[in-house]
């Protein structure tokens, strides 16, 4: 029991690096279609209790600035799980990558090379990273929101 | 509720923020490419990290806690006939065999049990199954004693995610069916976790550990197959022609007689191995070299062609033969011969 008291005393955030202000969280939801009033259906974010091949999830990212002092040139990268596929993203400071994080740009403006050479524009589910550069500093007890979509592969 | 680019989280506990050691993670899950999707029991595993600048103009990082998702099992199978068309049969035939395949469109590993169904409408008898017999040898064609006879609850076929294995169902036809007769057949498969309405699910069933949850297709399904009875039949004809040393048509020694034999396949399907042959009567001798067969002249040596002259040999005047092979119903076949009379 010490030594667990003692690890806790390690990993909590009092013992934690001093620089490190920048709180980041993140979660999963299932996008599911529910019946709604007047025979429509309603689309809600549920907790993940069963996910299978084709479900679809809204990933979220939630950062806050613990610390006293403001963060500047603030870049959240997202590697895509490999069994999830992009499905795109609302937030319009977003770009993705399809070659592993090398590079990034709107998907639109992506190209990805066959096994044959051929090139062709490149698929959400070809993306590998997602990457938000904000360009305003994050001031000390800000927060904010990212989001992006995938469907299980 | 999702409305324009709002989210709205609803039934959920967003997890408090809480300020976060700096540790580095990664995606290091990669799961194989599958038709059905990814395997049950897969993790998904979600860690983003940001980059910045603190005040004192230092590169800094924080990596956010890895959000896992375990994949559930989804129960899905696929069942279709292997077999091109109507499979030809005859009646009162047994162990007449009909190939089914079936394919786990599932995503994780699952067991099925296998039914047959005869008793179908729109067609002219039922086929009774005598049993259903697992392609164990994954050769895709049914060999008895080889191929393990399939028993409900005891050797279920296990199929990984995308696999499929060939089953064959053995019937035996009526006797009363007749020609052109059809008799259907249907071959079921039912995932042994849980079938029912899509959506379905049974806690912690799934491979992995995660719940099996029933897919689009129920978790189960079938496709039918038929038997036609092919009755073909075979009728000879044997005809002649006399034609004597004086151009008229009388019989005397060395008026040469030439005979027609006329097969005729009738029915439906075909016969094969057809073969025709004919003793040269007595008293009489085989002109060589003027068998025909369809009108064209074939050789008095066993090779290629179809026809051979058997030579006299003790008592025996020697006979004609020719090897017709498979002759589809509808079908004629004419061969020609000539002897002389002693």
């Amino acid at each position: 029991m010490r030594i667990l008291i003692l690890l806790f005393l390690m990993l909590s955030p009092v013992s934690g690096h001093a620089a490190d202000a920048i709180a980041l969280d993140s979660s999963v939801f299932v996008e599911r279609e529910v019946p709604a009033a007047g025979g429509k259906t309603k689309t809600v974010l549920e907790e993940p209790k069963v996910v299978i091949p084709g479900d679809r999830l809204v990933f979220i990212l939630q950062y806050r600035n613990t610390g006293t002092q403001s963060a500047k040139d603030f870049v959240v990268t997202n590697p895509m799980p490999a069994p999830v596929a992009y499905q795109g993203t609302s937030d319009t400071v977003a770009q993705v990558s399809v070659d592993g994080g090398k590079t990034f740009a709107p998907l639109a403006s992506l190209k990805v090379r066959e096994a044959d050479g051929a090139e062709r524009a490149a698929r959400p589910e070809d993306v590998t990273h997602v990457r938000w550069v904000l360009r305003e500093p994050i001031a000390a007890g800000a927060q904010g929101k990212l989001s992006f979509r995938g469907v299980v592969r | 509720m999702l409305e324009g680019n709002f989210w709205a989280i609803k039934n959920v506990r967003l997890t408090l923020i809480a300020p976060l050691i700096v540790a580095t993670a990664s995606v290091s899950f990669a799961p194989r490419a599958q038709a059905a999707g990814t395997v049950a029991g897969s993790t998904i595993a979600n860690t983003a990290t940001a980059n910045y600048t603190d005040s004192g103009g230092n590169a800094q990082t924080a990596t956010s806690n890895t959000a896992n998702l375990r994949v559930d099992e989804l129960l899905d199978v696929a069942v279709t006939s292997a077999d091109p068309g109507d499979i030809p049969t005859l009646p009162s035939g047994v162990n007449q065999v009909a190939s089914f395949t079936v394919t786990n469109t599932g995503n994780g590993s699952e067991a099925y049990g296998l039914a047959v169904t005869t008793a179908l409408g729109g067609d002219q008898f039922d086929p009774t199954a005598t049993s259903i017999v697992l392609d164990t040898n994954g050769n895709g064609v049914y060999d008895a004693g080889v191929d393990t006879v399939y028993a409900a609850g005891t050797n279920d076929p296990v199929l990984a995610p995308d696999a499929s294995i060939r089953v064959f169902v053995l019937s035996t036809i009526p006797g009363t069916a007749v020609n052109g007769d059809r008799g259907q057949l249907s071959l079921a498969a039912a995932s042994r976790t849980l079938t029912g309405a899509p959506g379905a699910s049974a806690n912690g069933q799934g491979q992995g550990g995660g719940d099996a949850v029933v897919g689009t297709s129920g978790g189960d399904g079938s496709a039918n197959g038929a038997y036609v009875v092919q009755a073909a039949n075979i009728s000879f004809t044997k005809t002649s022609s006399v034609v004597d040393p004086f151009g008229g048509s009388k019989i005397v020694p060395g008026s040469i007689v030439t005979y027609t034999l006329t097969a005729t396949v009738g029915g439906s399907g075909s016969l094969t191995n057809v073969a025709i042959a004919d003793n040269v009567p007595a008293n009489t001798t085989y002109v060589a070299g003027t068998m025909t067969l369809q009108g064209a002249s074939v050789t008095d040596t066993a090779d290629a062609d179809a026809g051979v002259f058997v030579p006299p040999a003790g008592v025996v005047p020697g006979r004609i033969e020719a090897a017709l092979g498979a002759v589809a119903a509808g079908q004629t076949r004419t061969v020609t011969f000539n002897v002389r009379i002693n």
